[in-house]
This record gives C-alpha cells, structure tokens and sequence, in this order.
C-alpha cells in the first residue's frame, strides 16, 4: 500500500513536472548561486543558481524511464529465454545456460560499463546494455519455474489433449511461472535505478545539463561540506523511490501468491 | 470401562478474525477415553477432526484460534488451563502423536536412534547408554529388523512404512499414556498399512496404551477399534460402540458415509453379480486398445564420466487389451509401474519395447498418425485435482481452449458446448467463470473430467483419480464414471491402488507388481477366487467395514 502510494506520487509528479515545477530545471542564474532550503528555493539552488528542487522533478522523469526501460527489455528477453531452455531442455537448454554463464562470469557493472563505452556514451546504449545483460536474471528465474510446472498434471494434460508446444509453453506455464520474475522486476527496478545514477554519475550515462539524480549527486560533490543541499535532495529521492519499488514488489508478491 | 483416562467436555474453539465475526471451529465437543481403549475419530476433510486432536495438546494451528470454552481433563489435570511450561512435560510425555506423512515428521538430518533416544533422555532422564539400549529395544518392538544397526540409519534410509513405524518408535519412547494417530496409514499402501495397523493393535495389548485414530477409512476403523465418533463440520455428531454405531447409525450422515465406503457392495455391483458377465471378446473381434509386451526403462543417474549406472525398469513385458465399452482397472501398490504403463499408453512416456495398437493404428507402424489419433480420441484424468488445472485460468476458459484447439465445432457453438459438457459433469453452469483455487476437490475432479469429455473421446484413462477425495465425494464421482460411461460408450482405463474402489467400478481388473503384470481377469474372477500369491496377500489386506471379516488375525479386538 504504502510501496504504492510512493510510486502513484512519483509517477503523477513527473507527468506534471511542467506544472509543479516551480523554476525551470536549466535556465541558469548566477546571482542565486548555492542558496541554502527556503521557502522560495525549497530545497535550495546550486552551482549555477538553477532550483534544485525543480531539477529534482524533472530529474524524476528521466529516471522513472530508466528504472522502467531498464527492467521491461531484460524481462522479456529472459522471460522468452528461460521459457524455451526449461520446456525444451537439452542441447538448447544447455547452450542457453552456458551462455548465461558467461555473462555471469563477468561482473555486471565492468560489462554494462564496457557495452555503453563501445556503443558510446548516452541513455539509448544504457538500455542496450541493460538488455544485453540483464536478461540472465530473468531467464534463470524462469527456466527453474518451467522446470518444475512442465511436469505438473496440467501440463500433462495439455500434452495429452494436442496442444501444441507455442500454446503449452506461453498460454499455460508462462502464466504461471512469472509472478516470481514480476516480483523480482521491482527489486531490479532499484538496481537498475541505481547503476542508471552510477553510469550517469561516471558521465557515461545522461548528458548535462539535463537533469537527472546521478549527475545531479555528481555535480554536486565539489560542495558537499558547503552546499550539502544540492546531493542530499537528488540522493534522497533515489532512496525514496527505490524504496517505493522494493515496497511494492512485497506487496505484489503477496498478491500474486509467491511464496517467499 | 474403567473410569476415562482423558476427558473432554464441552471443547469448544474459535477462530477470531480480524474485521469478522469469530468463526467456531469446534462446537461443544465432548469425548470420554477409557485406559487401553481405542476410538476411532471419523469425518471427511474440515470435519474437525485433526483440530480436536491438536486442540488436546494445545498445538493450535494459528494464533488467531482459541479455546473458548471447555475441560480437558487428562487425570486428574485440566489441559484448557495449563500453563505453556506445563504442557511440555504432557506433550510426548503423557500423550504422544504420530501423523500421516512420516517423512516430513522425522528430522531428516538425525538419525532414527537419535530422534528415540531423544524422547528418552527427555521425558525419563535416561542417561545416553540407558536411552540407547531402551531406544534399541523399542526398535525392535516396533519392527525393525536389525535395530542395533539401524540405530544410526537416516529416515531417507527406510521406506514409508518403516518411516512410519520409527515414529510410532519416536511416539512410544516418551511412554505417553495416550496415542493420537492422525491418519497414520493414508499415505500407505495396503498391505503396508494392514502391518501398521497391526503393530498399533500389538502396541496396545502390551503397554495398556489409550489410541485415538483419527481416519476417513470406515474400514480401518471397524477393524481396529473398540469405540466410533463421528465428527461433522467441527461437531461431534455420533459417538459409541462399534458394533452398534455400524448397523444401526442414527445420524443421516453416518449413514452416508458408511454407505459409500467402497467395500460396501453398490446397486451396480450387485446387478453385475447377478446378469453374468458380458463376453467382449465373443461380440466384437478387435480390441480398442492393445498393448502387447511393453518395456518402460528409466536411465539411471549418469556418472561423472557420463557413463550409465544402468536403468530402472518400470513396466517389463506387460501385455493386455481393452475392448471398446469396457471398464478395465489397473491396481498395484506405489511403484508398481501403474501409471508409467497409463502414460506410456498414452504416449506421454517413451516405450523402450514392445508396442501399443489403438483402434488399428499403431506405435510401431506410424507413430506420428498414432499419436495424433490418441491425441484427438483419449483423455486423461488425473489424481490430484488442482494440479490438473492451470490455476490461472477458469473453467470455462480452460474447456473452450479444448474445443478450439480440437477445432471439431465451428467457434460460434462454443460456449454452448462448455455448457453441456458443464451439465455432463454435473457442475452448474456458473462454474464456467470459476477458478480452481475457488472450488473444492470434488468441483475440480469434475472440471478436470470435463475437460476430457471435451475431446469426445472413446478411450478414456484415470489415474487414481479418487485417490484425493473424501470417501463420499469419491463415491459420487464413481457414479459420474458410470453415468458418463453409459451415456458416452466410453471406454475406461481405470487406475487405482485402492481395491475396494476397483472391484466395484470395474468388469476387468489388471493387478500389477514390480512392474509385471501379475494377473487379470474379470472382476468376479480376480476378488473372488485370485490366483496369483500376490493378488490374494492384496486382497487380504483391505479392511473391510464389516469388523467380523477380520483384518487383523491376532488383534485383541474385544477388550474386558
């Protein structure tokens, strides 16, 4: 409830970003440098006398699309992949799973970081990158799922009854073994959340001067022991959001009837 | 009978929910038991029955449930007011339990001996060597062959019935005074349970132990106890001495359920006994089904070095037809290879040998035109009835899908055909908007045979699927078989380990062992006069409601 509560806010926040925001989030002013929370600058201004609060708006637009966009691509890809290794089994399954363990075999972040320096820097590599290699969470989860449901009587059935494999595999065991994978999509929404701020942080990800929470705790760094206003808000709302998400995948979790 | 070792009057527990009404789980029940006697507690699933008992040792299920009201006097001693330390010392101590799945009641990671001598040094201060040689003996009480070994055996080490045969050893090592055995032989095969039951007897003649067997099986409890309650929908309906409560019950549902106990002879038997039965292979030539030498192999666990550690065989040479219109059973004990041999029919398992013919096609000769003749012309029902249904989709979704893929009616007639076949099962038309998780085992059972219906299919095989249910809604669903049977030509491939069941169901019966079948031949033939060894040790093993057609030979049935 309250993990819900958290997300409505913050998805309604950015869609009306350009009503609620009090400032515009890059016009600079240099006579209003690094002001201190009042009531007409609520959470302060920054290097370059912009209203961080208005910045952290629209900031939320930009990462609410990277949590999103950075979960919905791997969860398809893994869910495909993990539905086909575990129905067919075998030589599929095992090059699929060998795969996997490739990827695996590298740390995540060395690799995403990697992919986005070929590709260049910028969201749209970010997301590719986050396809190419998010998609082995999903898929192991998936797999071990269809692993156990293809053999329960339902599927025995469908078997027995000439269903055909497509119509076995994706209207009868995907179904049911996805609540898991959606659980699990809201706990990664956070990671994605967070290395999208890291990669962005590292200058790879979102350009300046857009605003976006990773640059934002960047640019602010210089003067964290004088202006500790212009990290602390940006900082915050990533808490605030991935905590939103992790709360609502729990309760998701209890709806959808996964057993912890 | 002398003066009760426990007395229970008017126990009455709720459940308190919270935003509702409390809702009362055990309505006013009260409950004598004399020293050595044996009561029998009888009632379907949610009749309260196992709640009573937990009730007795104050092992609630939840939090939100409590003892409203009520004594349980155990001596001279009130259960309902004891403290929590206080029934420490009467929990295995005084009243000892054993329970239906032995395997998930015994620690897996200490040895049996252990889990005896535990109770020992507990509840009797033995020291270890004392609670090691008294654990020893009590093992070879309960049965073990070699107790001195198989002191420091693992639980995965035994099978079910030595499983369960270490708990009842777990139970008797604190010297309890009371024994309740909740359902202790339902996950048994027969003659395994027959063992049990006769060991629980033994055990009681030698120690003057008080049993409350808890069980749906009216025939175990006419074979094994000295006193029947009945209990319903969390009250206690009926309750007295066997003999009398069996051929004069008061109570409608007592009636009922001694009615469909299996063992009683149906309508539809009878009318088989008398008319001889039918000739198949005389009127019609060819068989519907045929399966002639049939291997089933299982590859054993490979070795590192991908080698084969050799193979299981689960079915070995079995061979039987099947003429259309006939009701054949296939009984065997667990791993008998009985449902193997159902879904290597069904082409569900590879065959390693042999081959199957149905309706002129066979494996052998065109196996892709075979399996897609099975496919539009057999169904399958399983045993456990929610599993067989996606739980995400509903009835009418999961019955349409059928119909579509089968693509035998045009789609505009769909919905009307789910409502037939809705009608054939006897399920109302609502239920086509109902999931699984909403409807009880027996709803299911009957979705879950629709769903075959909706092949229109000729051959139709179940695999112990009454084995789930509750004695009277496993009757009702036997009558489905027949009605539809009747109505449809169906043939019917009837798989169950229940005996009783088969007998009373089927014209042919098939029995299986170790995968061989061991014998067959028509129902009459195979109950009455068996030939083979193995048929008769089965037979004999059925507990039988009528408590003079002894189970038990050396039972000391009627206690003074």
């Amino acid at each position: 409830m309250i993990g819900a509560t958290i997300l409505l806010v913050f998805v309604l926040a950015a869609l009306l970003a350009p009503y609620i925001s009090p400032y515009d989030p890059v016009t600079q002013n240099t006579d209003l440098r690094l002001q201190g929370p009042s009531w007409a600058h609520l959470f302060g201004t920054d290097n370059f006398g912009r209203d961080v609060f208005s910045r952290v708006i629209w900031g939320l637009r930009v990462d609410l699309q990277i949590a999103i966009l950075g979960v919905v691509f791997p969860f398809i890809i893994g869910t495909l992949v993990g539905t086909v290794a575990g129905f067919f089994g075998g030589l599929v399954d095992a090059i699929l799973m060998r795969l996997i363990d490739v990827i695996l075999a590298f740390p995540f972040l060395v690799l995403v970081l990697s992919i986005i320096a070929i590709l260049g820097p910028g969201l749209t590599s970010f997301y590719i990158a986050m396809a190419l290699v998010g998609w082995v969470s999903y898929a192991r989860l998936i797999r071990a799922q269809v692993l156990v449901l293809k053999n329960s009587d339902y599927a025995v059935a469908a078997v027995s009854l000439g269903f055909s494999r497509a119509r076995i595999m994706f209207r009868h065991l995907l179904p049911n073994a996805v609540a898991g994978s959606v659980v699990f999509s809201m706990s990664d929404a956070v990671i994605v959340l967070l290395n999208g701020a890291a990669i962005s942080y590292l200058g790879l990800g979102v350009q300046p001067p857009i605003a976006e929470w990773g640059i934002m705790v960047a640019e602010g760094q210089p003067f964290i022991t004088t202006a500790w206003w212009i990290t602390l808000f940006p900082g915050l709302s990533i808490v605030v959001l991935a905590f939103g998400f992790s709360l609502f995948g729990d309760a998701l979790g209890d709806v959808l009837g996964v057993k912890e | 009978m002398s003066a009760p070792v426990l007395a229970v009057t008017d126990l009455t527990v709720t459940l308190n929910r919270p935003g509702g009404a409390p809702r009362l789980l055990l309505d006013r029940v009260s409950l004598d038991l004399g020293k050595g006697e044996v009561l029998g507690l009888v009632g379907e699933s949610g009749s309260g029955k196992s709640l009573f008992c937990r009730t007795l040792v104050r092992l609630l299920p939840s939090r939100n449930m409590q003892i409203e009201n009520g004594r349980i006097m155990l001596g001279e001693q009130d259960l309902a007011q004891a403290s929590e330390t206080g029934m420490l010392s009467v929990r295995g101590g005084r009243i000892g339990m054993i329970f239906q799945n032995p395997t998930s009641h015994l620690d897996p990671v200490m040895s049996i001996g252990n889990q005896l001598s535990e109770g020992l040094r507990y509840h009797q201060k033995l020291d270890a060597p004392a609670a090691r040689r008294q654990a020893i003996a009590i093992l070879r009480q309960v049965g073990f062959p070699d107790p001195e070994r198989q002191f420091d055996a693992y639980p995965h080490e035994f099978s079910g019935g030595m499983r369960q045969r270490a708990m009842i050893g777990v139970a008797l090592s604190c010297n309890p005074e009371i024994l309740i055995a909740d359902e202790p032989t339902t996950a048994l095969d027969v003659t395994i349970q027959a063992q049990i039951l006769q060991l629980l007897m033994d055990i009681r003649r030698e120690r003057g132990l008080s049993i409350i067997l808890i069980t749906h099986d009216l025939g175990i409890v006419a074979q094994t106890c000295d006193r029947i309650a009945v209990m319903r929908e969390g009250r206690l309906i009926e309750q007295g001495r066997k003999r009398e409560l069996l051929r004069s019950p008061d109570h409608f549902y007592t009636k009922t359920l001694i009615g469909s106990h299996p063992s009683m002879p149906s309508p539809a038997m009878e009318k088989k006994a008398l008319t001889s039965p039918p000739d198949f292979r005389a009127t019609r030539d060819k068989p519907l089904l045929k399966v002639e030498d049939v291997d089933v192999c299982f590859a054993g666990a490979g070795s590192l070095l991908g080698k084969q550690s050799g193979s299981v065989r689960a079915v070995a040479g079995a061979s039987l037809e099947i003429m259309a219109g006939e009701i054949v059973g296939i009984v065997g004990e667990s791993g008998s290879g009985k449902s193997t041999l159902a879904r290597a029919i069904l082409g569900l398992t590879p065959i390693t040998s042999g081959n199957v013919t149905f309706d002129g096609t066979s494996l052998r000769g065109d196996p892709g035109a075979f399996l897609a003749k099975l496919r539009r012309e057999t169904a399958m029902v399983f045993q456990d009835p929610y599993n067989a249904l996606n739980p995400r989709m509903t009835v009418g979704e999961m019955l349409a899908e059928v119909l579509k893929v089968q693509g035998r009616i045009p789609q505009v007639d769909i919905p009307a055909r789910v409502g037939e076949l809705l009608d054939l099962v006897e399920l109302g038309r609502e239920f086509a908007e109902r999931r699984p998780r909403s409807m009880s085992g027996g709803q299911c059972q009957r979705a879950g045979i629709a769903r075959a219906l909706a092949v229109n299919p000729r051959l139709i095989i179940a695999d112990e699927s009454t084995a789930a249910l509750d004695v009277t809604i496993q009757a009702q669903i036997l009558d489905l078989f027949r009605t539809l049977k009747e109505k449809m030509q169906l043939t019917l491939l009837f798989i169950a380990h229940d005996l009783a069941i088969v007998r009373n169901l089927c014209d042919r019966v098939v029995v299986m062992n170790r995968g061989q079948i061991v014998e067959q031949g028509t129902s009459l033939q195979v109950f009455e006069d068996p030939t083979d060894s193995y048929t008769q040790a089965l037979i004999r093993a059925i507990p039988d409601i009528d408590p003079d057609k002894s189970l038990l030979p050396l039972a000391d049935r009627e206690m003074a």
